[in-house]
């Protein structure tokens, strides 16, 4: 158990390839970090170069004052878990746990003592006689968890450990990991391309674009103030619609937004509590609505009337406690940069837009109805360096 | 899976009936011809059935006397069988099981070393001892380069290790006849050094070899064993490379951060993962090895292993080293089909793909 720190880590492949640019980040003790990113983004490359399974190009890797950059992975007091498990498929469940501490010639009675407390730990102690391939998924990536938990290490490092697992199974094993990792204390590095995961399990959440930190932050801060338009699209579900719009001064202090053909009145408060966007007047900016921020007006018919849209639904999915909503807002959609996500840019000017109304609505498929947008909400960013427009 | 109609199934068995008898039959035959009396051998319309049985020919090839009761010589091999199989069933049943498999090894090799104390045999007996030190070495030494070699060429990306394994794949499409002759005349190159030198002739003062008093290659069974090693590797190389390939990288890594050096990774994980392929790949080295006519009449002029041995008996027409060859032929197989019943689950797994898939 120590701090972690990850000082301006660089990876270049021999072909040039630079996988991982200046990735700066300090764990504190016991801190319970999530990488997050798209597939291909270089996270499992800044993993592997934390357990000393790929070089460290530049940079250096601290855990505690040690530096580790060229101590071979047996020496880095590091326990992995990896996406496949990577469990000995000839040795039982017992044996893949003890499997450590063999390898540190830790006295026959001590190991299967520990290996007992781990597999009770993990729900295991039936299984400690099985062989792998008798294992369901979940049982499976317990026994690799064991493996890393058994020898108490300075680190976990966990790669995608829940995605080969069914949706229900991911769901518990990502609460049961939260609690094995509070209750052990361990500072752990944990890698997903799934950002529920993320948001659920991290206690602060690195976003990471191309091998480029984007933020680093609590899940919520990540949610609220997403420092950029990627940050912004690829925390939540469904994303952020993002749009080109302007912002056009009004009498009375006032200011609208224009986004294709509709017009947004937005209180002056918006405005002041973000004072970069006084130069933004009359310019082109970026435009971000959260799913919730949408309404049905027919739900909630107080919200001011200056302050809504109207389209037609396209697609109608009721998930029970709300109902999405899926309709084309006549503005120009903005590319987040998420290779993962689909390609909703619709037609040219007509941007795809999700609304997240509650289950009181009555809207059906093809219906023109009016939309209520919460304009207090809005996230604003520039056009051309997709920054959030705050200070 | 409905789809198998009884024709379709009758077909397939009668098809495997006609391959059955089709490579059976040249066995039972010889089989046949290894118990006649050369009378019946000989005789114009062939003896089929209802002839006289000998074990003559058997004893004839095997041991130096004519009287003997060559039941009592089947007893020995039975009781040899039965106390290596027992000991294989307990090798199963235990954790560890290659305490057992070695005190296995150790019957055979008290067994055969006892063989010709208890009965006279012939000079052949030495050629037996010849066939399974060769046999073995080529086993152990190719083996050994195969797994490491195939292991590095598996992990290990880079041009120069496509270009060796596509040198090796032409070594292995070459005609093995091509290299006879270079390998004899590199050996007897050597052995001329030796003997102009006088190095053939020194007397080692700590490597001492019982039974040898010159150095020499040309007509040693080291001879034979370098050049089959050499001849077999690219096929051990190859095979051990695409099992490696199957193994998933993730598994060493897992490993070296359980504490594991990339040796001990090797060892401990991989190899026990890699038992299949290591019997599937040993027999078919063994077979290669044990069967090799042309080498070693080449390499070997007096040293022979049974292969030419029994060639040397089919020589000439005469009708009793016709009996006494299809006894040596029978007794040279069976060996081999015990190893192959023995091992035949491992060797379909290990030819099957995906062996090593968890």
């Amino acid at each position: 158990m120590s701090t972690v720190t990850l000082d301006k880590l660089t990876k270049v492949y021999p072909n040039g390839f630079q996988a991982i640019t200046d990735l700066s980040l300090t764990l504190s003790e016991g801190e319970f970090l999530v990488l997050v990113g798209p597939s291909g983004c270089g996270k499992s490359t800044a993993l592997r170069m934390i357990a000393g399974l790929e070089d460290i190009s530049s940079g250096d890797l601290y855990v505690g004052d040690r530096r580790l950059n060229d101590v071979p992975p047996k020496d880095r007091d590091i326990a992995m878990v990896f996406q496949s498990y990577a469990l000995y498929p000839q040795m039982t469940v017992a044996e893949n746990i003890g499997f450590p501490l063999k390898l540190r010639k830790v006295a026959k009675k001590d190991r299967l003592q520990q290996v007992e407390q781990a597999a009770q730990v993990l729900e295991l102690t039936e299984q400690l006689g099985s062989k792998p391939s008798m294992l369901s998924g979940g049982q499976r990536q317990r026994v690799a968890m064991g493996r890393a938990i058994v020898r108490k290490p300075a680190l976990f490092l966990m790669d995608e450990p829940l995605s080969n697992l069914d949706a229900k199974l991911r769901v518990q094993m990502r609460a049961d990991i939260a609690a094995i990792q509070s209750d052990l204390g361990v500072t752990t590095f944990y890698v997903t391309h799934d950002q529920v995961e993320a948001m659920t399990m991290g206690e602060r959440v690195a976003v990471i674009k191309d091998g480029v930190l984007q933020q680093v932050a609590p899940p919520e801060e990540l949610y609220d103030h997403p420092d950029n338009v990627f940050v912004a699209a690829f925390i939540g579900s469904p994303s952020m619609n993002l749009y080109e719009a302007a912002l056009s001064a009004a009498s009375g202090g006032e200011y609208h937004l224009r986004l294709g053909d509709h017009r947004l009145a937005v209180s002056p408060s918006v405005v002041h509590t973000r004072p970069g966007l006084a130069q933004y007047v009359d310019k082109p900016l970026v435009v971000g609505i959260r799913p919730e921020d949408l309404e049905d007006a027919a739900v909630a018919p107080d919200h001011p009337s200056d302050q809504r849209i109207s389209s037609k639904i396209e697609v109608r999915e009721a998930l029970g406690a709300e109902t999405l909503m899926h309709f084309n807002i006549a503005a120009p959609t903005v590319d987040s940069g998420d290779p993962d996500a689909l390609d909703e840019l619709g037609e040219e000017d007509t941007g795809r837009c999700t609304a997240r109304f509650s289950a009181a609505t009555r809207a059906r498929v093809g219906d023109h109805i009016e939309i209520n947008v919460n304009t207090d909400h809005l996230h604003f960013f520039d056009p051309s360096t997709h920054k959030a427009i705050r200070s | 899976m409905k789809r198998t109609t009884f024709l379709s199934r009758f077909g397939l068995h009668a098809t495997l009936a006609v391959l059955v008898v089709w490579s059976v039959l040249p066995f039972l035959w010889t089989f046949q011809t290894s118990i006649k009396f050369t009378r019946d051998v000989a005789a114009k319309e062939p003896v089929l059935w209802g002839y006289e049985t000998t074990a003559n020919a058997y004893r004839a090839f095997w041991l130096d006397a004519d009287d003997v009761n060559m039941w009592s010589v089947l007893l020995y091999i039975a009781v040899v069988a039965v106390i290596c199989i027992a000991l294989g069933q307990i090798g199963r049943r235990m954790r560890h099981g290659w305490p057992w498999f070695a005190s296995v090894a150790l019957v055979i090799f008290a067994a055969l070393w006892r063989f010709p104390k208890i009965w006279e045999a012939n000079d052949e007996y030495d050629f037996l001892i010849n066939s399974i030190v060769v046999t073995v070495l080529t086993m152990i030494i190719s083996l050994s380069i195969g797994l490491l070699a195939g292991y590095g060429l598996a992990r290990y990306t880079g041009i120069s290790g496509a270009v060796i394994l596509i040198i090796a794949l032409g070594f292995r499409a070459l005609p093995r006849t091509a290299f006879v002759l270079p390998y004899f005349f590199g050996a007897k190159e050597i052995d001329d050094w030796l003997t102009r030198t006088g190095v053939g002739s020194w007397n080692f003062p700590i490597i001492d070899f019982p039974g040898i008093d010159t150095l020499q290659i040309l007509d040693t069974r080291l001879a034979i064993v370098l050049a089959l090693v050499a001849v077999n590797q690219p096929f051990t190389i190859w095979m051990f490379r695409s099992f490696f390939m199957e193994v998933p990288k993730e598994i060493e890594e897992a490993a070296m951060m359980d504490g594991a050096t990339r040796l001990q990774a090797f060892r401990k994980v991989i190899i026990p993962m890699m038992w299949p392929a290591i019997i599937a790949t040993g027999l078919f080295t063994m077979l290669l090895a044990y069967n090799e006519y042309l080498f070693v009449r080449v390499l070997a002029p007096t040293e022979w292993t049974l292969p030419v041995a029994i060639v040397s008996l089919t020589g000439g027409e005469s009708s009793r080293t016709i009996t006494e060859a299809a006894a040596a032929s029978v007794s040279i197989t069976l060996p081999i089909v015990v190893v192959i019943i023995l091992f035949q689950k491992h060797l379909v797994k290990g030819l099957g793909a995906g062996a090593v898939k968890g």
